[in-house]
């Protein structure tokens, strides 16, 4: 025992060094963050209690108007950009996975929105988004009008609906669908050709090919976007921050509200919960899925 | 053409069209070029296929005898000639309308699919009923002994059991047509000789029409009514098993087929017969005239006989195989010796199979000589069979 002890510590002196990193910029400040959303602030001119402390600092959170619209507006964002981006990385894989002429090309053009920063992608659909209608149109909106599509003009992010982050999804889903695609690709080619033949000879059209005996099989992979993407819109903050700007109520989520919390409104406990509620909302969705594959990947191998 | 019944009742019962349906398959000039090739994988195949029959398309790799079985199955092109099952031209059909089924090499059971499911997919697409198609599944599989693994999924089964659920797919679907495309490849040695007559005597049962492709020709010979050997995409015989091995129809047949391999060497021709290291081999006159100064001699090694007087060829022994029964010898001699397949192209050995209690020891200088009437005679340029 004592030898292979002494065989592991090169090894163990190697890692050192990311351990502590991990350690101090992750772990630590995840307990400070916690430790700071615990604190009782009052403030200084008018002694009003801005945050009780402990856990009612929460309740006070999650009681707040500002915060459950938040939480609303992160919803709806989720939701279509979720469905958004598996619908059309489903789709793209199924154009491209029958090996046509040029699919390196077309590979490239769904993959390349990915490489782009949210930031530089903000600042441009910032402008393809803005609500001008009529004359005053541009983006989106004034390729509707050239489209002769007016009657489709809208607001975009700012529409008075309480829908509206659903527009914000569209940049998001441009951007990541063709990694869903790149996914499902990798999906279709783990699947043998004679099983296609076989199922042709079994009497399936293309469709009952698809939808009995292909889209089965790719329902871990499924999977793996939904977390993947789910988790990557719970945390979103960059996109919105350079589409509407800082402190916008209208296109708020946890994650920017975080920064309205912080800098506008100085209040560094609540943003703390806002955190810490947020890191909790992300390890219910992936540490499931993390333990689930694990296992997974044992029982395989 | 819907065929009435006599029932008991006196009434008549339509039965299903395609129950006496004559499900022969017909190769008419079924041609395949694969896009970009210089010449077709397979050359205006004709083979005509009995009702009920087992059919071995074998051959080398390479012989296009899984194309040909693909273009029966209609997942392979036919870019001339046709194809027929019974009087149905099914060239231009799609696979799912040949009524066919297929047992791949790698079986491709649906992996996300429980054996039973596996079974009744077919059916399940055809939309049978599902107490019906529980019933099929279980029926065939009572005949395939896979009833205790009905509700498992491929990966927990082991290689025989796979191959077992890949016929049983085919089975349920009572198809015109079996397909088989090397289905045994991937079993073990013992495992492939039983699941061989397990698969021949099944297909004897079921009557159903069965194309079946493999390398091995051991399988070709054990299972099928009739062998078809191909070569380089070009048909070369189709007879029955005996008449293959007794009247191969070139040289190439007459290597490819039987094991230990037919010894054929260069032979020049006498007056009266073909000359045999230093003697005559009778060989019949009329046969002869075809022939120019020089034909390929061809003795299966069972069909030689030690000289004890010292006529007929001097083969010095190099290695003896005893079996027990008999004993094969592996041996070099003066008269020039042909490989026939062109795998092994190069030294050939020459096989005599000897009497296994007393068989010549290594080193030792031995005189064969064809026992009568069976010599196999081959024009030396065309490399076709000359006489009967």
């Amino acid at each position: 025992m004592r030898k292979r002890a002494k065989d592991r510590l090169p090894g163990f002196l190697l890692v050192l060094p990311s351990i502590i990193l991990i350690a101090i910029f992750v772990y630590w400040l995840i307990y400070r963050n916690v430790a700071t959303s615990l604190d009782q602030t009052v403030t200084r001119a008018t002694k009003r209690v801005l945050n009780p402390g402990g856990l009612a600092n929460y309740s006070k959170l999650l009681g707040d108007g500002e915060y459950q619209h938040a939480l609303f507006n992160l919803l709806v964002l989720t939701v279509v950009f979720v469905a958004g981006t598996m619908f059309f990385g489903l789709l793209w894989a199924v154009l491209l996975e029958k090996g046509v002429k040029g699919e390196g090309f077309f590979r490239s053009v769904y993959l390349l929105p990915m490489a782009i920063s949210f930031i530089a992608a903000g600042v441009v659909w910032r402008w393809l988004l803005s609500p001008g209608v009529g004359e005053q149109a541009v983006g989106l909106n004034q390729l509707l009008a050239m489209m002769g599509l007016e009657r489709f003009q809208n607001g975009w992010w700012q529409s008075p609906t309480q829908f509206s982050m659903a527009a914000m999804a569209i940049p998001a889903i441009w951007q990541l669908s063709g990694y869903v695609m790149a996914l499902f690709l990798a999906g279709f080619r783990g699947i043998s050709e004679d099983q296609r033949e076989a199922a042709r000879i079994d009497g399936a059209s293309e469709w009952q090919l698809y939808r009995h005996v292909l889209f089965p099989q790719l329902s871990p992979i499924a999977l793996s976007a939904l977390i993947i993407i789910g988790h990557m819109s719970m945390k979103m903050f960059d996109l919105i921050y350079a589409i509407a700007g800082q402190n916008s109520y209208k296109a708020s989520v946890p994650a920017t509200l975080m920064w309205t919390q912080l800098f506008a409104q100085n209040n560094p406990t609540a943003a703390a919960v806002n955190a810490t509620i947020l890191l909790v909302l992300v390890a219910i969705v992936v540490v499931p899925y993390l333990i689930y594959t694990s296992k997974s990947e044992k029982g395989t191998h | 053409m819907a065929a009435l019944y006599n029932g008991s009742s006196g009434t008549f019962l339509p039965v299903k069209e395609g129950d006496d349906a004559m499900a022969t398959v017909t190769f008419d000039n079924a041609t395949r070029v694969y896009p970009g090739a210089s010449k077709p994988s397979v050359d205006q195949l004709n083979i005509e296929i009995e009702d009920g029959e087992f059919l071995v398309l074998v051959g080398p790799s390479g012989c296009g005898k899984s194309t040909s079985l693909r273009m029966l199955a209609g997942l392979e092109e036919v870019n001339s000639g046709r194809i027929l099952i019974g009087d149905r031209d099914v060239t231009n059909l799609s696979p799912k309308d040949r009524d066919v089924a297929m047992v791949f090499q790698n079986y491709a059971l649906y992996p996300h699919m429980t054996v039973a499911d596996n079974m009744g997919f077919a059916l399940k697409i055809a939309g049978v009923d599902k107490p019906e198609i529980r019933k099929r599944v279980e029926e065939a599989a009572k005949i395939l002994d896979l009833s205790p693994f009905l509700d498992r999924k491929p990966k927990a089964l082991s290689g025989g059991q796979r191959q077992r659920v890949a016929m049983g797919r085919a089975i349920v679907r009572s198809p015109q047509v079996f397909l088989m495309d090397e289905p045994l490849s991937n079993l073990d040695a013992k495992l492939r000789v039983q699941t061989r007559t397990q698969i021949a005597s099944l297909q004897r049962r079921l009557g159903v029409t069965t194309v079946y492709v493999t390398h091995d020709q051991i399988e070709a010979m054990t299972m099928g009514d009739r062998v078809a050997v191909l070569k380089d995409g070009i048909l070369q015989q189709c007879d029955s098993p005996r008449r293959m091995y007794d009247h191969p129809a070139n040289v190439f047949v007459a290597g490819f087929i039987g094991s230990p391999a037919m010894n054929l060497m260069e032979a020049p021709v006498t007056d009266g017969g073909v000359n045999l290291g230093g003697h005559t081999v009778p060989v019949e006159r009329d046969a002869m005239k075809e022939a120019g100064k020089q034909v390929t001699l061809g003795v299966r090694p069972e069909d030689l006989e030690v000289a004890e007087d010292g006529q007929g060829l001097a083969v010095t022994v190099e290695v003896v195989e005893e079996l027990g029964a008999d004993a094969y010898i592996y041996g070099s001699t003066e008269q020039k010796l042909l490989a026939a397949t062109g795998e092994n192209a190069g030294e050939v050995p020459f096989i005599a199979r000897v009497d296994g209690r007393r068989p010549p020891k290594k080193g030792a200088l031995i005189h064969l000589t064809p026992k009568a009437g069976h010599v196999h005679v081959f024009n030396a340029e065309s490399g076709l069979r000359i006489g009967d």
